[in-house]
């Protein structure tokens, strides 16, 4: 795999060293779009990534083919992006864990972002609220933090898995707020909300939209949210940031975006980046996005790079910070 | 929401367009598979598992489980006509039921073993609503250390209770557990026995796995005997009346057959299978006509086929309201529940009473379609007995490969059903029962991460699992089924070798 | 002699399969302690009780009188060529080409010699397979070589 891809790569430097003169292909779009998205249809990476390519297809007056390559969390979609015969007319919508934490986590990646991958937009984020179990013994995230401090795991947080961002989320929190919880690894948040509710463990960093049915319900309460700012979907949260000794600039977001492969030419990325941050400027469009529990987000190629490489260094700090621990 | 209303609410559910049709279709296919031998109820759910990803969740899992009990009544139409069973759960029918077709007698046969399936759903159906918002109830108070307990049990259960080779089918759970191993772990993110194949990162393919072990060994070892089987006798409508004598001797039979399959197939790792077994041999022991049993005795019908599908209901309690599939093809509407981002478990009833509810009232509705339909369409199906096999395998292997790619669109999963395949036959021609590999593989994953969570929560004592009552008493069982089996195999062993001796 | 060929060699290989995991298990990864087991402690496990097992199945096969299996190699091998080449294809000759030839492939095991029936019935299988998933299901596979 690894070596297709490096000769497809060397296919597409020779091509671009074949034609300076040429310095740009006018014609471009002429052909059939295709987005390669990381998971399955209908999972919400793969809705959102159909919600931006509808009207992106108009405006580029080509049609759009998404092609569903799941696997490992979201690699495999941008594997197959840089293996496509045809790089193009290849793109790629993904979740941040493939371009910040994979490189950590996959020893067989066979990409290196920095080198494979051109950033052209921020599509949108998402927060992570924090839930405990409607009885749970503390009213603010004061309160928590004062519980969680008593002894070193004194409490025990779900996740939804080593390296999700459940996980990340929860132990970036506990270093910023000075406390050491339990990791107890689930596999679904469904199976996270269970055990909460259970008493089995204590809290957990989980979606909205996964949270909300049991907060009407009367089961769970949500002490905190992720982002910088408050989150339409999480009505009357408050923002964590500041709060009970965190610092003022805490945040953990998941994020989505879209990416080329390395060799796309820089009017395509401009062409493509000011096509999607208009139709993320539509009203309509960040209705869809938020009832799936995304903010749309939008913003340059050059603003996306850095968020990676931002990304990278918070979450590569606690996955270090979680290595020390075992 | 109680039982009643909850029903009441499904039936809203389930009689919708978009539902009601997939229902419709989903029993009669499984009519079809259950009267073809040697495609069955397992081949077909995977077959159409990866289609259902197309589906609203509620329509892909009344339309599986439409597959499954459809199946049932089908697979006693081959197993009279013809004496060679369309399903498992049907081989029991074979021993009256064929004589009786000898007899002329086949469309009496074809009544009673439908009506009887039709009563043994019903009080399947009883069981269901009854027990599971119970057990969903009581299921809150479990942890990790009861569902570890509880699924090492239904494996035990599901290798030992009624196997000739308990050593063969433990094996079989054990080669599925670690298989299931294979793919990233999730309490330490280690990518274990993946080889270097990014593909088996999120480990193997469920739907590959079940269509080579199922769909691709069956026709591998069907292409030849298929060819063999014989003409099925043409059956009127009118022969299907039995005379009121035939008729009294249908009820209770069908009553205890039902309760002892709603109770076997509640029980996790004990199936249909084995309580249509269990249903002939009370049968014949309490029946004042036992010396017509094997010679046509329509309780020999009534009893096994009330008791199969009976079970087939029932063996949705533990799937849906805990979450632990009882058997294989529960694992593998488990897995559809998954892919469909529904979390079977105590939390189902709340989060999802659509899902929950609708499907409870679709099996109500299904079996009325069967029971409804069945009889016009008989000459149809018997008439599907005549299809040569040989028309319909290369078919099956071209959906199959096409199904298992449309998952995730990786032809990976394609050589790994050419390779499974292989090693399915292998598995079957040796007696080996790769259903239970397949049980072993569902469950291992879920085993491991309980076990690992229960002792990470208990602080690392291995004690919290005797000191949790019920997590004990699942424990103390899955031993004594084990030291039951060992028991076995050494009695049969001495008699086998004074038999020799003599 | 009498011997149980199909428990003995599955026996065999079950054992053999058990022990590889257990070393491949040891030397690749951790197995932790009871309290933080690491991911080659159930593996580990797993493998012993499979060695065992494959050891139970196959010593009492030694001496006992098998049933004699038949393996149905032609129709085995039309099945696997018909997948292999399905796998290897599809992405490249397109749905159309790849089905025709597989269905012709896989035809080849079945008892009737006559060839007009295997044509009919890859052209039938085809059809089917590009209106069902290709335009029914709306399935992203290519129909044609190249794309």
């Amino acid at each position: 795999m690894i070596i297709s891809r490096r000769a497809a790569l060397l296919g597409a430097a020779a091509m671009t060293l074949c034609k300076p003169a040429l310095a740009q292909d006018a014609t471009w779009p002429s052909q059939p779009q295709h987005v390669y998205v990381g998971f399955p249809a209908g999972s919400s990476p793969d809705l959102l990534a159909r919600i931006v390519t509808e009207p992106l297809a108009e405006k580029l007056g080509q049609p759009i083919v998404i092609e569903n390559k799941p696997g490992a969390g979201g690699v495999i979609g941008i594997q197959q992006m840089l293996n496509a015969q045809d790089q193009k007319n290849t793109f790629a919508t993904t979740i941040n864990g493939p371009l910040t934490t994979a490189p950590r986590l996959t020893p067989s990646l066979g990409y290196d972002v920095a080198e494979d991958i051109v950033p052209v937009t921020l599509i949108a984020t998402s927060p992570l609220v924090l839930v405990v179990a409607a009885d749970f013994p503390a009213e603010d995230l004061a309160d928590f933090v004062q519980a969680a401090g008593k002894e070193p795991e004194a409490l025990a947080y779900g996740s939804v898995g080593k390296g999700s961002g459940a996980h990340l989320t929860a132990e970036l929190f506990s270093d910023r707020a000075g406390v050491e919880m339990l990791h107890i690894p689930f596999t679904s948040y469904a199976e996270v909300t269970t055990a909460i509710i259970g008493h089995e463990i204590d809290c957990g960093f989980m979606a909205p939209s996964a949270a909300m049915q049991y907060v009407e319900a009367g089961k769970v309460k949500i002490l905190g949210i992720t982002s910088a700012t408050p989150f339409a979907q999480a009505p009357g949260v408050p923002v964590m940031a500041g709060q009970a000794g965190l610092p003022d600039d805490f945040r953990a977001e998941l994020w989505n975006a879209f990416i080329a492969p390395a060799g796309t030419e820089a009017a395509t990325v401009d062409t493509l980046s000011t096509h999607i941050n208009a139709i993320l400027a539509d009203e309509a469009v960040q209705k869809r996005l938020l009832d799936m529990g995304w903010q749309a987000a939008g913003g340059s190629a050059e603003e996306l790079q850095q968020r990676i490489a931002e990304d990278t260094k918070v979450w590569g700090a606690v996955l270090d910070r979680i290595d020390a621990k075992e | 929401m109680n039982g009643w209303d909850g029903f009441l609410h499904g039936l809203s559910v389930a009689t919708q367009p978009g539902v009601l049709i997939y229902c419709v279709l989903g029993v009669l296919l499984g009519t079809f598979v259950g009267v073809l031998p040697g495609i069955g109820a397992m081949a077909t759910i995977s077959l159409l598992l990866p289609i259902t990803y197309y589906l609203s969740p509620e329509a892909a899992l009344v339309m599986l489980a439409g597959v499954y009990y459809g199946s049932q009544y089908g697979g006693a139409v081959a197993s009279i006509l013809l004496r060679l069973p369309g399903t498992p759960q049907s081989a029991i029918t074979t021993l009256d039921g064929y004589p009786l077709a000898q007899q002329g007698r086949a469309g009496v046969a074809l009544f009673t073993s439908m009506i009887s399936s039709f009563a043994g759903s019903m009080i399947g159906i009883l069981v269901l609503i009854l027990l599971s918002g119970a057990l969903a109830q009581a299921a809150i108070a479990f942890g990790a250390a009861e569902y570890a307990a509880m699924m090492i049990l239904g494996l035990v259960a599901a290798s030992t209770v009624g196997a000739k080779h308990p050593a063969k089918s433990m094996a079989m759970v054990v080669l599925g557990l670690i298989l299931g191993c294979v793919g990233t772990d999730v309490n330490s993110g280690e990518q274990r026995f993946i080889f270097g194949q990014t593909e088996l990162m999120d480990g193997i393919n469920l739907v590959a796995l079940a269509m080579g072990l199922f769909g691709v060994a069956e026709v591998i070892s069907n292409i030849r005997v298929a060819e063999r089987t014989g003409v099925p006798p043409r059956v009127a409508l009118r022969d299907f009346l039995p005379s009121r004598a035939e008729l009294r001797r249908i009820p209770f039979p069908a009553l205890r057959g039902a309760s002892l399959g709603s109770f076997f197939g509640a029980l996790p790792g004990t199936g249909s299978t084995i309580s249509s077994f269990l249903a002939y041999a009370t049968e014949r022991r309490i029946s004042r006509r036992s010396e017509q049993f094997g010679k046509g005795a329509i309780e020999g019908i009534a009893g096994p086929e009330a008791a199969n599908n009976a079970a087939a209901i029932s063996a949705f309690v533990p799937t849906l309201s805990l979450g632990i599939p009882g058997d294989p093809i529960m694992a593998l509407m488990l897995g559809a529940l998954v892919i469909h981002g529904v979390q079977p478990g105590p939390m189902m009833l709340d989060a999802r009473p659509d899902m929950f509810w609708g499907l409870i009232a679709s099996f109500g509705i299904g079996n009325l379609l069967l029971l409804v339909l069945n009889l016009p369409l008989i000459g149809i199906w018997v008439s599907m007995l005549r299809i040569p096999f040989r028309w319909l395998y290369p078919a099956i292997l071209i959906f199959v490969s096409l199904g298992v790619y449309s998952v995730r669109g990786s032809s990976f999963d394609i050589f790994a059903v050419a390779l499974i395949g292989v090693i399915g036959y292998a598995l079957s021609l040796a007696r080996f029962n790769p259903a239970l590999l397949l049980l072993g593989f569902v469950l291992g994953p879920l085993i491991e991460t309980n076990l690992r969570r229960a002792l990470l929560i208990g602080r690392g004592d291995p004690m919290v699992f005797l000191q949790r009552p019920i997590a004990a008493a699942f424990i103390l069982a899955a031993g004594a089924l084990i030291v039951m089996a060992v028991v076995q195999v050494l009695r049969r062993r001495s008699t086998d070798a004074v038999e020799t001796e003599s | 002699m009498k011997r149980d060929i199909p428990d003995l060699v599955g026996g065999v290989l079950l054992a053999a399969i058990g022990l590889f995991v257990v070393f491949y298990t040891l030397a690749h990864y951790e197995i932790g302690s009871l309290r933080r087991m690491g991911p080659g402690f159930f593996p580990t496990v797993l493998g012993a009780a499979l060695a065992l097992l494959g050891g139970m199945v196959a010593l009492p096969a030694l001496a006992r009188q098998g049933e004699a299996i038949h393996i149905a190699w032609k129709e085995g091998l039309a099945v696997l060529a018909a997948i292999l080449i399905f796998a290897a294809g599809l992405d490249r000759l397109g749905l159309v080409l790849v089905s025709l030839t597989s269905v012709l492939i896989a035809s080849l095991a079945a008892p009737d010699r006559r060839i007009g029936w295997r044509i009919v019935l890859a052209l039938v299988v085809t059809a089917l397979s590009v209106a069902v998933f290709s335009f029914g299901l709306k399935m992203t596979v290519p129909l044609w070589p190249g794309r």
